[in-house]
Formats: structure tokens, sequence, C-alpha cells
């Protein structure tokens, strides 16, 4: 046991920080905002093929560096930490999951074509009723002859407007199945939703939209543990995201907090605001032990689904106070557009909401230690009911 | 970054685990309760003779002072074990390390192994009636006089003095000097002519806590210090040097796992009661409002071992601290309190029954838990000053 970054770790995470120190200004967060496509291609191009970003944690033998999904995690915290516009969570999830339970041919076939960035994709699961549980599922995928045609609609969809391919969640005769979409396919029709984070989000609209059977990820009618493991992939990262935001808009409020002046004194000398610093500095902590642990138990092929609620509801709960105290610090400046502090502020409330509430995580965090049988151990594994 | 436990570590859970099965007998059990405030039984003695004897005191200690020389993990890992059935094994306190630090050989040899062997035990003798927080005002005075120094004072909140061999103990040795330059420490035996002590009683002494409570002080003490006189061999470290040789000490206990291990048996003990059948009638498993309030304590327990578990890895890799210990020390005696409140308030009016009463749920723990959670967020350093030190040493804020 080692909590700490190992020195290879760090440098993953380094090498990430001073890119994007480097090419992500806010002035490029903020134009990507009032983009109609919204992300940089310049900067995919460039974390794809030249960082491997996108190939970091595939498999080897699909064309990926075969790395732990825990370098991805360091990542996902660093495009937090600069917002980076580009479509690597939506991608990555798609692709993971692709990778677990995707046919060899598909895995051929996609796989390669994302580690190389030329495939950007993303997925969908919440609909109308938004709870991620397979019983708000409601979009159907009905057999005709040997293909499936699908009916419904899927809301909260990231990064559509840039994606290739998107996986669909849909009813089949006894269960859940998933398939990989495409993006263009005939009978697919949106609406744009617009998120506090003023990134892209979509509903999807499916109206007879043909798909083939090999387009199928995973066993028909057996699509939940797939989906799952999607929907705890986006939760974990979303969390390292809000770990990454929050602890580089907290830096912004402590700096701010040495050098404003009030009463004669720098604000920071007043302890109801160092003592809120105090409190947002061990937030970030807590949500980044917590989202590093639940990635380390997938990585470690151990139970994670608690592990990764934990992490999503800390962060959801604590992480927002701590973008709140840097607002209340900055004053009426932080509340003014043309500072930048709100980008962050804006995203951490956006991404709290996204892949599960806190509320919705702690229910399951219950579900694990009350309706399991015999006792709890605090920092024992811990598996969900089945 | 590593979350998991090795094989060998896991192995020797289990042997831990398979130990307490055999030998924490009902009598013990029994020996424990019925003592309260009076320190360890025949029973007691027996069984920390037996955990010595299997290499699980002093874990981490150094072999030459009668340690294992394991790590602090494996330390923590033993000490977890105990925590469930509420036996320190720890050593505990801020005496043992300080002396390893600043000790002089005579020190290190004589004091070590037996606190190891738990021979040797210290009360902490650090604050007065004038000041708590603000310890470096103290007055207790210690003069030179020929071979001797001679104490004149009185401390307060000395507790376990009426149990421990030994006394820690900061004084003044310079009254002129700025209040941080002019402390000086002294280890010293409790039987030293001068010293009286007399106890004072803690709202957990009556009726005092059933077994399984997480807090526990029902007996504190004060102690007088009239002519006390030791030789000079009983200063640990330089003189005047002594506040910064206690705050050494102070910190490195900050460290340990005990804060959180404390969390072990309270968020444990309300999700078991949650599931036994025999609770049904509280309906907390099937109360939708309670399980989100379940979830998030147990949540922020998670928390409050990550940070222990972060504070160990520091050590381990021969790191320093800036705040990290502190930050412990604010977060589990804080989520002591609010699970504490809240678990009580899980039973309802069954929450407030101690253990006398008719009626009462798992003999009044939870109610008696409420009567101490506040004690951690009070000793050592309070969450105030802690959540202070994170501020100022840990984000390098002004004072104010």
């Amino acid at each position: 046991m080692d909590v700490l970054l190992s020195e290879n770790e760090e440098m993953i995470r380094n090498l990430a920080r001073e890119f994007l120190e480097g090419e992500c200004p806010t002035s490029l967060v903020r134009d990507m905002e009032k983009d109609e496509l919204g992300y940089s291609q310049d900067m995919w191009k460039k974390v794809a093929s030249e960082l491997g970003w996108t190939a970091l944690s595939l498999p080897e033998q699909y064309g990926g560096l075969g790395e732990p999904l825990q370098f991805l995690g360091l990542i996902f915290e660093e495009v937090g930490r600069h917002m980076a516009p580009v479509p690597l969570l939506s991608t990555m999830v798609s692709a993971l999951t692709i990778a677990r339970d995707g046919s060899e041919a598909m895995k051929s076939d996609i796989l390669p074509q994302v580690a190389s960035g030329d495939l950007i994709l993303t997925y969908s699961f919440q609909e109308t009723d938004p709870r991620l549980i397979e019983s708000a599922v409601q979009t159907t995928a009905t057999a005709d002859g040997g293909d499936f045609v699908l009916n419904g609609k899927k809301l909260f969809v990231d990064n559509f407007n840039q994606a290739d391919k998107l996986i669909v969640t849909a009813k089949t005769g006894k269960g859940l199945t998933l398939f990989l979409v495409d993006t263009g396919s005939a009978g697919i029709s949106t609406e744009k939703e617009v998120p506090t984070a003023k990134d892209k989000q979509f509903a999807v609209i499916f109206d007879n939209v043909k798909v083939s059977a090999d387009s199928v990820i995973g066993e028909i009618d057996k699509g939940w543990t797939t989906a799952e493991y999607m929907l705890d992939l986006g939760a974990v990262f979303y969390a390292s995201q809000m770990c990454g935001a929050a602890r580089k808009d907290f830096e912004m409020g402590l700096e701010y907090s040495k050098n404003r002046v009030a009463f004669g004194r720098p604000i920071g000398a007043f302890q109801s605001v160092a003592h809120m610093l105090a409190d947002a500095v061990m937030y970030i902590d807590g949500g980044e032990l917590l989202t590093r642990e639940a990635i380390w138990k997938m990585d470690q092929d151990q139970p994670y689904q608690v592990e990764v609620s934990q992490a999503k509801a800390f962060c959801n709960d604590k992480l927002q106070h701590v973008t709140v105290y840097s607002q209340m610090i900055h004053g009426g400046m932080g509340f003014m557009m043309e500072f930048d502090i709100h980008l962050w502020y804006r995203r951490v409330a956006s991404w709290s909401m996204r892949m599960g509430s806190t509320f919705e995580h702690r229910a399951r965090v219950a579900q694990g230690i009350l309706d399991t049988p015999g006792n709890v151990e605090l920092g024992m594994i811990q598996a969900l009911p089945a | 970054m590593d979350f998991g436990y090795a094989s060998s570590q896991q192995a020797l859970r289990q042997e831990v685990r398979d130990f307490i099965a055999e030998n924490m007998t009902q009598d013990v059990v029994e020996e424990v309760h019925g003592r309260g405030e009076d320190g360890r039984g025949p029973l007691m003695n027996d069984l920390f003779k037996k955990i010595g004897e299997r290499g699980w005191l002093g874990i981490s200690w150094p072999k030459e002072y009668g340690g294992q020389g394991g790590d602090r993990l494996t330390q923590y890992l033993v000490e977890e074990e105990f925590a469930r059935v509420g036996l320190s094994v720890g050593g505990g306190g801020s005496g043992a390390p300080a002396i390893m630090a600043a000790g002089t050989q005579e020190q290190k040899d004589y004091y070590i192994p037996r606190i190891i062997k738990g021979e040797i035990s210290f009360a902490q003798g650090f604050t007065e009636p004038s000041g708590g927080a603000d310890l470096a005002s103290l007055q207790c005075r210690a003069v030179e006089d020929g071979d001797e120094f001679v104490i004149n004072g009185q401390k307060i909140y000395t507790s376990s003095a009426h149990v421990s061999t030994h006394l820690y103990l900061m004084a003044r040795t310079d009254p002129e000097a700025p209040k941080h330059r002019g402390i000086s420490i002294f280890l010293l035996p409790m039987d030293t002519p001068g010293i009286t002590v007399r106890p004072l009683w803690t709202i957990q002494n009556d009726p005092p806590a059933p077994e399984g409570t997480t807090y526990g002080t029902p007996r504190t003490n004060e102690t007088f210090y009239e002519n006390v006189r030791i030789p000079k061999s009983s200063l640990l470290g330089e003189l005047n040097m002594g506040w910064y040789v206690g705050a050494m000490g102070l910190n490195l206990d900050r460290v340990g796992a005990s804060r959180y291990l404390i969390s072990v048996r309270r968020d444990e003990d309300i999700v078991n009661l949650a599931k036994s059948d025999s609770s049904e009638y509280l309906n907390i498993r099937n109360n939708p409002t309670v399980r989100d309030k379940v979830a998030e304590m147990w949540i922020e327990a998670q928390v409050c071992r990550l940070m222990t578990w972060r504070s160990m890895s520091i050590v381990e890799s021969g790191g320093n601290f800036t705040y990290e210990g502190s930050a412990e020390k604010v977060w589990a005696p804080e989520h002591g309190l609010r699970a504490t409140e809240a678990y009580a308030q899980m039973l309802g009016p069954y929450g407030q029954l101690l253990n006398t009463s008719a009626n009462n749920v798992e003999s009044g723990l939870f109610a008696h838990n409420l009567l101490g959670a506040f004690q951690s967020g009070i000793n050592h350093g309070s969450v105030q000053i802690m959540r202070d030190q994170v501020a100022r040493r840990g984000l390098g804020l002004p004072r104010g």
C-alpha cells in the first residue's frame, strides 16, 4: 500500500499538465463554448497521435498501450484542471466498454481507430426518467430479420455532434442490449441541451433507426452488466475531471486570498476565509483519494462499484462547495463574465449531476453495506448485492 | 499508487483475528468492563503479555530497542484488528516518539524497550488550568538546584496519571525568555515524592460506558507538583527547547491510525445493527432517508481511512508532512461528531437511553458515544487549532 503517486504516475500527470498549460488557455475554452462543433480538432490530433491519450489504456493487440486505467484517470484530472475541450471522456468510456465486451471483429475494427484518434465515440443510457437503472430504459430495439430497429429518446448525450458512433442501450425481448450505432444513421434527430458547463450535450431521438446484428456489444438481452461497467467508467472519470477542476479552482481562490487586501490585511489572514480554504483542500484531497482508489480497484479486477459510488457521491457533494468557496473569496469579481473563475465553477456544477447524482450514488453505497449478508468492515472489499 | 494489502499482510490480519477469537474470552471482556477507569487487571496483563510474545507490540519500532523493525502499515493493520474489539495496542501517546527523536542513548535504551513491553506507560503533563490551546503560556516551574530540578505547579487533564508509571512533563525553565523558548520536557516516575493526583470525573462516568463504546474517558485527573525533585538526567532534549521536542512528539502522535480506528467501531456498529433482524423495529434499513445518511457517513469514514493511509504512505516514503497530519485531526473527530449524532438520531427516542435505562438499545452504546464524541475534537489540539494549521502551514496563509 502506498497511496501516493509513483514516479511514473507523476511523470504522466506532469506531461499532461505541461502540454495543457501551453496549449489550453482559457481563451480557447471560451471560444469552444461558443463554437458550433465545440472541440479543438487541432488539440484532439495532438493528444491522440502525439501524446497517446486515446491509446493509453486500450489493449496492446488493438493498437493501445495497455497501461492501467489509473494513468488515464490522472489524464482526466488534468483535462478537468484545464477544461480541455476534447471529447476524450465520451470516447474512452465507449472504447473501454467495447474493449471489455465487444466482439472480436468490432474490437479489431473500432479500437485501433480510437487509439490513433481517427474515431470519436460517445455513449447514451439516460432517458426521460434519468435513473441509472435497467428499468429506466424505455428505448426499444426490435428484431427485424437479421437487423434491429431502434425507437426511443436518449437524453444527456455528451458530444453527440462530435462523435462518429455512439453506444445505445435499448430494451430487447428479455433484457437490455447495447448497440454501436453510426451517429449519421437515417432516422436519428437531435435536440440541443445547454448545460451550465456549456460543453456539447444533446437529446438523441431514434425513429426506426436500422442497425445490423453485428453492431451488438456483448450478448443480446444480457447487456446490463456491460452497461453498468460503462456507467461506472463514466462516473469515475467524471469524478477525476471534477477533482482536477476543483483543485485548480481552489488554487485560484487561495492565490486571490493572499493578495486581495481588505481592512488593512490580506483576506486570507481572516480565519473565516482561511478555514474555508482549509476545508476546501481537505475536500479535494478526500475526493481525489476516493477516486483514485476506485480506479485502482477497477485495474485490480476487484469489486469496485461501491468505491466508484463513494467517489462520485463525495465529489458531487464536496467539490461543489469548493468551487462555491472560491467564488465567495473572489467576491463580485468572480461573478463577472470577463473573469475566468466561473469557467470551473460552471463545469464542476454540471459534471456533478452527470452519471449519477449524490443521492443515487449514496443509494448504491447503502445497498453495498446494508443489503449484503454478513457484517461490514471499513476498508475491506465490499461487493454490491447481485 | 497501491490501495491494497500484500498477501503477507492479509495473512497477518487473519492470524490476529484467530488470536483474538481464541484469547479475547468473555472473562477478559468482563474484567475490562468491570475495572472501568482502574487500568489493566490480571487477565488483561496476561493478554498483553501474549500479544507481546507474538511481536505485535511495537511493530514499527527498531529491533535494537525491542521492536520488530516493521513498517507502519503492518502496525496499523494489527492495531485495526484490535480496535475492532476495543483494545489499543499502538503504545499510544506522544512520549515514546519524542524520546526516540530527542532522547539520549541512555533514555532510549531504558524507556523504549519497556514501553514496548508495556512495563512503562506515560501520562502527559502538558495542559494547565490557565491554558489549553495556548499551551506555550504554561506556568509550571522547574528550577535547577545542584544536580536536580525542582518542580512546582499544577497540571490539568493529566489523563491516566492514576494508572501510568511515568510522567511526560512540560515545565517552564526560563521565565525571562520568549514563551516558546523557555520550556523544557522531563521524564519522571509517577511515584516521585511531591506529586498528588486528584481525580476529575467526566460526564461519561455515570453510568459507566457499556462495552463497545467508541469514546471513553470516565476519569481524568488534575495533578499537583510540590517541590518535586528529579535528577538532571530526567531532562528530555535540550534545556529550554522543550516546546519543539513536544511539538515533534505531538505531530508524530497525530499521524497514528488511532483517530481513524475510532471510526472502525462506530461506523461498523450502526450498519451491523441496522442489518440484524432483531433491530427490525428501528426501521433503519428500510428507511430511504436514513439509508442516505448512513451512506454519507460511511463515505466520510472512508475518507478518514484514506487520510490515515496517506499519512502512513508519506512516512514510509521518508517524506515530511506539511498539513496532512492536521487534516486527519480535523476530519476524523468532526466526522465522529457528525456520525455519532446521526446514529443516535437514527434510533429516535431510543438514541438517548443510557445503559442503566430500561428499553435501551445495544446497552445504550449510541447514547454513550454522544457523551464523548466531541472529546477527540478537543484533546491533543482542538479541531479549530488543527484547521488553522492546515491553513497556515499547509496553505501558507498569513496570520491575522
